[in-house]
């Protein structure tokens, strides 16, 4: 039995949604964003998934980005936020999720 | 801010320089944005060897960026089309075969199809000021096609050559984007 295929399918589908739904919380940077979701396992994901993932996203403009300075001598940061356009699809998506989760609900007799 | 390690500054530039067929704006960003993590990385108390293992072979890692740029955009563009050599060159042996054939002939019969309708003007605008072209046009044993008749076939072959050539430009996309998936499979 092989269930990190179907993991990785999970991930694969379903990162896009929670890294949107992450920066729609508050405005972020690459490396917090990857730090955490280091605290989820299922959705850990290494910076070459998450840095050309948030590219994508940018060039589609549900996120835009600014280069902040930050404090104490740390070099500046790539602060990415969620534009009008990314919070309508998010809320397309979540539509979506809630309908995903009630299928299978109701498939699985619950 | 801490100075850069040596390593640390190599790995940058092998990224900046898989990324060339990307505009330097682009890369000059995206180097930025990787190397402020490797310097917060660092004051965290990470080891630049620790940090280069973190982020992969700067190879694996252009990759990425390559293969997300080719495969979500759906449009034909030179651009694209040094983006998709560049990432064939990464892909190694597997894309040996498939991508140069699919990728030649693309661009080969996208460019015949353009090709073939400007002919047809070309020969029939000469036709109207009484200039023959038998350089261009259609013989067929010893029947040769008007200009005037030659100029709506040329349209119509234009046509269909263009979509082959796109069919196979979709292909070669098709073919990038099973690979890259192929490959994030290892890395998730």
């Amino acid at each position: 039995m092989n269930i990190d295929d179907w993991k990785s399918q999970i991930k694969r589908g379903t990162l896009e949604y929670c890294i949107l739904l992450l920066i729609r919380k508050q405005s972020t940077y690459g490396y917090e964003l990857i730090s955490t979701l280091e605290n989820y396992p299922i959705m850990a994901a290494k910076e070459n998934t998450i840095y050309p993932l948030l590219r994508r996203l940018l060039k589609e403009a549900f996120i835009s980005s600014s280069w902040q300075e930050s404090s104490e001598g740390l070099p500046p940061r790539k602060y990415y936020t969620i534009t009008d356009k990314g919070l309508e699809y998010l809320s397309a998506m979540s539509a979506e999720w809630d309908n995903l989760i009630h299928t299978i609900n109701e498939i699985k007799g619950v | 801010m801490e100075a850069m390690e040596k390593t640390l500054n190599n790995y940058l530039e092998q990224i900046d320089k898989y990324l060339k067929p990307m505009p330097v704006s682009e890369r000059v960003d995206i180097v930025k944005e990787i190397q402020s993590q490797m310097l917060e990385l660092q004051q965290n108390g990470s080891l630049p060897e620790q940090i280069i293992e973190r982020l992969g072979s700067p190879k694996a890692l252009a990759k990425a960026y390559l293969g997300e740029t080719i495969s979500k955009t759906h449009s034909f563009s030179w651009r694209k089309l040094s983006a998709v050599i560049a990432f064939y060159s990464l892909a190694g042996f597997g894309g040996m075969m498939v991508l140069p054939f699919t990728s030649i002939c693309g661009i080969a019969f996208m460019f015949t199809g353009v090709l073939c309708p400007i002919m047809g003007i070309i020969k029939f605008g000469a036709h109207l000021v009484g200039i023959e072209m038998p350089e261009i046009g259609i013989v067929y044993n010893n029947y040769t096609v008007s200009a005037a008749a030659f100029l709506p076939i040329s349209f119509v072959t234009g046509i269909v050559l263009f979509v082959v050539g796109w069919l196979f430009w979709k292909l070669t996309i098709f073919t990038i984007k099973a690979m890259s998936r192929g490959k994030k499979k290892l890395v998730c």
